[in-house]
């Protein structure tokens, strides 16, 4: 559905884009990740068609960004990281004069207008300024106008920046709702959002892909993996000792809580270890408080990926 | 041509919103009324000659007050973004924006028509040159807005789009009657002077003359200027 080939963006001296290439069939939902600067926005104004790329190419459903635009943005619903309005027409004005700019005939643009204000929670504020609106109908509106049309494609720039949890829910709901028969792509830098709504990740840094997958593959490339925290009511060194001396245990760190000693214990391959601990708890007679399993999360991957590419120029500069 | 008139609406509602419209249409009447009133006197002719004359000078002060917003604004809002990204091309946004003015531009124009109809009342004016004189104010009106339009493309901020605007038409049209009095032209080039002027031809318009080269002079500057904002539009593309 969304085909980028090459894609590279120069603003002057500075490589914003180097040579992106990645592929995004029908009905996925993507999740685009990466640090402030990373060249996201970019990306996704260029496959809008608000800047030209450099080189390279990218198409829409098959129509070129460049030499089909018009073609490719009608079927694009985009979202700008900035969610811009006007504030004095209304929202149901505004709806409809981007209907037509949409090319929608008159009757279309009635009923869809209804079905998109009943999905994304406008119809209290149809009739109100735009001026008047809080950032989460803002944001609601900038949604309702980039689902209007019902476009294939929808690319939505941090559609959740600013909002409140309650509003953050119901736009992951949202997305979630259009996920078979549209194709989303996401760019956010929230990744617990990212990790329950998307089918596939894709991490950008300085202008490049640094990894893709689908969250479960990235998880587990996480080196440092999970771990399980066990509170008991016995010495830290007692702890520390006999838990290590389980085979299938790497790493054991313990620390003071109240009393009671707190250890994070790290597995030696990676498996699910809470059984042996539970059964070593049992066995040393000690009383467990609390077990907890950590997982690895996304965000330390994250952190894990992009941070090597802040370190390198640092190294190089060093180095040089 | 749809997406046009969609932009050119909404263009015109928002400007109705802003309130610089509605000191740009008191400062027009007042100044259209006294303008009038100057020459309204017992035993004048009964013509709106020296009227619209008088009335093209307000204009140049007044109009680039409306076309100061047209991209200035987009750009300020960050709609200039939904707006690149939807299906239209950038020519669609200029003319539709430029159209939106204009409609602006004939609501300024009422009181005229108002105090038209007092003349008519009181005298038994000709007709011909009236409708002339008002066609050609619509004409210059829509190439100050024009010269505005492509002023407003190229910088975001208002002031400097509405500076730009005047420097422009003045330099059209002062600085051209400045140089056919000016020692240094050489003698071939005073018609050339005379003919960019706008105020020389719409003295054509004045005396109730639709003259073809007039027209064409009109039509192809407002084309001119707004072909410029259209390509500057386009070039903050590349950059």
């Amino acid at each position: 559905m969304i085909a980028v080939n090459n894609l590279v963006k120069w603003y002057g001296p500075n490589l914003a884009v180097d040579h992106l290439t990645f592929e995004i069939p029908r009905g996925q939902i993507v999740g685009f990740l990466g640090p402030n600067g990373a060249g996201k926005s970019t990306t996704l104004r260029m496959l809008t068609g608000y800047l030209p790329p450099t080189s390279g190419t990218a198409t829409i459903d098959g129509q070129d960004i460049l030499t089909a635009s018009h073609e490719a943005r009608r079927r694009i619903g985009y979202l700008p990281e900035s969610t811009p309005l006007y504030p004095e027409m209304r929202v149901e004005e505004y709806l409809h004069y981007r209907g037509q700019l949409m090319g929608m005939s008159r009757g279309d643009r009635k009923k869809r207008i209804d079905v998109v204000c009943d999905r994304c929670s406008l119809t209290p504020v149809r009739r109100r300024l735009i001026g008047h609106l809080s950032k989460g109908n803002r944001q609601r509106v900038g949604l309702a106008q980039a689902l209007l049309h019902n476009p294939p494609v929808l690319i939505l720039d941090e559609p959740t920046a600013g909002l409140d949890p309650n509003q953050i829910n119901a736009v992951r709901g949202l997305i979630h709702e259009l996920k078979d028969q549209h194709t989303v792509l996401l760019s956010t830098h929230i990744l617990p959002e990212v990790e329950k709504s998307a089918d596939r990740v894709l991490i950008i840094a300085r202008g490049r892909i640094v990894a893709q997958g689908t969250p479960q593959e990235l998880l587990q490339q996480v080196t440092a993996g999970a771990k399980v925290v066990v509170e008991v009511n016995a010495p830290q060194a007692d702890v520390k000792s006999r838990l290590e001396a389980l085979p299938a245990v790497s790493q054991v760190h313990t620390q003071e809580a109240e009393g009671w000693t707190l250890a994070t214990v790290t597995p030696a391959e990676g498996g699910d270890i809470r059984q042996l601990l539970g059964q070593a708890v049992l066995d040393n007679r000690w009383v467990l408080r609390e077990m907890r399993y950590e997982t690895a999360t996304l965000e330390q991957y994250f952190i894990q990926i992009t941070a090597q590419q802040y370190q390198a120029p640092a190294e190089a500069a060093a180095s040089a | 041509m749809f997406q046009i008139l969609t932009i050119a609406r909404r263009e015109l509602a928002s400007l109705f919103y802003s309130p610089i419209a509605y000191v740009v249409l008191g400062l027009f009447a007042l100044g259209t009324a006294m303008i009038f009133f100057m020459f309204f006197a017992p035993g004048a002719a009964a013509s709106l000659v020296g009227v619209n004359s008088g009335l093209m000078w307000l204009m140049i002060f007044l109009v680039p007050a409306i076309s100061m917003r047209l991209i200035s604004e987009e750009f300020r809002n960050g709609t200039i973004e939904t707006l690149m990204t939807s299906p239209i091309s950038d020519a669609q946004v200029i003319v539709g924006k430029w159209l939106g003015a204009m409609g602006f531009l004939v609501t300024l124009l009422v009181p005229l028509m108002i105090l038209t109809a007092v003349l008519a009342f009181t005298s038994k004016p000709d007709w011909g040159p009236i409708f002339t004189g008002f066609l050609g104010l619509i004409c210059v009106g829509g190439l100050f807005l024009a010269i505005g339009t492509f002023a407003s493309a190229v910088t975001q901020n208002q002031i400097i789009a509405f500076l730009l605007t005047v420097f422009i038409i003045c330099m059209l049209t002062i600085l051209m009657y400045f140089l056919t009095g000016a020692s240094f032209v050489p003698n071939k080039l005073i018609p050339a002077v005379y003919y960019i002027n706008p105020m020389e031809r719409f003295a054509d318009f004045n005396k109730g003359v639709l003259d073809l080269p007039t027209v064409i002079y009109f039509v192809s500057v407002k084309a001119l200027f707004l072909f410029m904002a259209v390509k500057v539009l386009e070039s903050r593309r590349w950059r």
